[in-house]
């Protein structure tokens, strides 16, 4: 069943057009990612969706419902975290969780915030007013209020900018679970690493939708340069990104003719850094 | 109802963690009372400046509360927090009661210490019931005030729009209720207006009350339009809240 459907979805900021006669449909329990530049409209089909933005035509069906005519039956089903932090800078983050807990009537809350709390690793600091935070502890708050009433679909907008390598990894595998329990996630992002872990992903410009595809499929589109210096001579080809390709490009130069199949991988700039943070706080630790 | 009550609390702990804000306005008014005494005594003596202490003390509490809530729910607004509220299951009524409900509170302590520090700075020797019903009209003009700033900032999309309504509803208040001249002698439609402001009834049961001869059936239908303007407030801000861009 599809989780959520659009229809020719068109909202028209004066002459801006942020939806341009947006189709689209989203599986349940997968985890929907929106890439696209600023301004590409994900954070008005975001609104659009949880019934904060009056389309100017076509519709969009969230678990069967009308994000604005069925807004109180679908405002218990989905969590919804906006693009700018939206708490309360005065209270403390345990309070703000809290509070909109206490808006969709959670049973258990007062364990169901602790948890929550020592998931973002803010259990030390839970009573502090949100307005002493930091940027990417106050995503986090914002993390926790959008997820603390198990929504059966979650939309984030870019939950993750401005938060740090570990607990977004963390963020990223909480998601997942939720995912494989038949939760909806529909997040937009502009980290390509977080696109890479959605099962799908759209790009978006000026409205309108410029490919849907899973990101392996994506990624195939692209090319990789091989330069190969021998002797002080230097050859570069430019082949297809999958590791046939490159066996068979290799294969000029020697190598084995069963290889069929030639993968590399190197650490990222943040996998480095997160396994140094990681060894120091074993360290710290022990 | 549940709702309007975790707004309210959640209202009340803001204002708790928010010491600066909570000091402004308590003493805020007590300061511009001080200030008021100070240009009444350049008066020359025939004038019975007595008679428009009270009066100009109820318009001190209309204005600020009125000014405070718009510009907090505003806030609200640019923060995202209003939109999150509406999609995260609350209602706009159990808002606009919340907020309502919430600065209650502070209504009265306003109404309590600006009663208190007038009497006192004025000399003012009134009975212990004057003094209540004077608290009574001076509160529930507070309320009417907490709920005008709600339906004020639904019109709003920043603090600056909500500046233009300021000389908009403060200025007649001053020139055509009552406040300092009695609006009999103003053209008819000025008189209208007038009686369009919450605060030409205030201003009129407090002139009854501080007259000897009171009793409370002169001003019975004062008391009800102050109120009337409450849930006329409510439902009318409940229309312009919008949920949606
Ligand atoms: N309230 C508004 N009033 C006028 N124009 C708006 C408004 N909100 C968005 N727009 C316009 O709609 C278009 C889409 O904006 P949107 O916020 O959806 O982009 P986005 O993809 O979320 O960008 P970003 O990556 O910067 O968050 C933009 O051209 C923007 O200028
Ligand atoms: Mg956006």
């Amino acid at each position: 069943m599809n989780a959520i459907e659009i229809v020719k979805l068109t909202k028209y900021y004066g002459k801006i057009c942020a939806l341009n006669k947006m189709s689209l449909d989203v599986p349940e329990g997968t985890i929907y990612g929106l890439v696209g530049p600023n301004g590409a409209g994900k954070t008005t089909l975001i609104k659009a969706l949880v019934g904060s933005l009056q389309p100017d035509s076509g519709y969009a069906k969230v678990l069967d419902l009308d994000p604005l005519k069925d807004k109180w039956k679908l405002r218990q089903q989905i969590g919804y975290m906006p693009q700018s932090p939206a708490l309360y800078d005065d209270l403390s983050a345990r309070n703000n969780i809290l509070f909109f807990g206490k808006g969709q009537h959670v049973p258990d809350l007062q364990k169901k915030v602790d948890e929550i709390l020592s998931f973002a690793e803010l259990t030390k600091r839970a009573n502090d007013a949100v307005r002493t935070f930091s940027g990417g502890m106050k995503k986090r708050v914002s993390l926790c209020c959008a997820l603390i009433h198990n929504p059966k679909i979650i939309f984030l907008d870019e939950p993750t900018a401005a938060v740090d390598p570990h607990l977004k990894m963390q963020s990223w595998i909480l998601f997942r679970k939720l995912a494989q329990k038949g939760v909806t996630i529909f997040v937009s992002t502009h980290q390509m690493d977080e696109a890479m872990l959605c099962d799908q992903v759209t790009i978006l410009r000026n409205g309108e939708i410029l490919a849907v595809d899973t990101p392996q499929n994506i990624l195939k589109l692209g090319k990789t340069n091989v330069k190969i210096i021998t002797n002080n001579e230097e050859k570069v080809s430019v082949i297809d990104s999958t590791p046939q390709s490159l066996a068979d490009e290799l294969k000029k130069y020697g190598l084995e003719k069963n290889i069929s199949s030639v993968e590399l991988h190197s650490d990222t700039i943040e996998d480095i850094i997160l396994s140094i943070v990681q060894e120091k706080e074993k360290g710290n630790k022990s | 109802m549940n709702h309007t009550f975790i707004i309210a609390r959640r209202v009340l702990t803001q204002l708790k963690g928010d010491r600066r804000f909570l000091a402004l306005s308590i003493i805020g008014p007590l300061i511009i009372v001080y200030f008021l005494k100070l240009l009444f005594n350049t008066f020359p003596p025939m004038i019975d400046v007595k008679s428009y202490t009270m009066p100009f003390t109820a318009f001190i509490v209309h204005f600020l509360s009125f000014i405070l809530c718009a510009i907090l729910l505003v806030q609200e607004r640019i923060n995202g927090t209003l939109e999150r509220m509406m999609i995260g299951g609350f209602s706009k009524t159990s808002i606009i009661g919340g907020y309502t409900l919430g600065y209650f509170g502070l209504a009265t302590i306003q109404a309590i210490t600006v009663l208190a520090e007038s009497i006192w700075l004025f000399k003012l020797s009134y009975d212990t019931k004057t003094v209540v019903l004077l608290f009574i009209v001076i509160w529930l003009l507070a309320i009417v005030s907490v709920m005008l700033g709600i339906f004020i900032s639904t019109f709003a999309k920043h603090e600056a729009h909500v500046f233009p309504f300021i000389p908009l509803i403060i200025l007649p208040s001053v020139f055509l209720t009552g406040l300092i001249i009695k609006p009999d002698g103003l053209p008819l439609w000025a008189q209208i207006i007038g009686k369009c402001l919450p605060i030409h009834y205030a201003v009129n049961i407090i002139h009854e009350i501080i007259k000897p001869t009171y009793t409370i059936t002169d001003t019975l239908l004062d008391y009800g339009i102050l109120t009337g303007y409450i849930f006329a407030l409510l439902v009318l801000a409940s229309l312009t809240l919008k949920e949606t861009e």
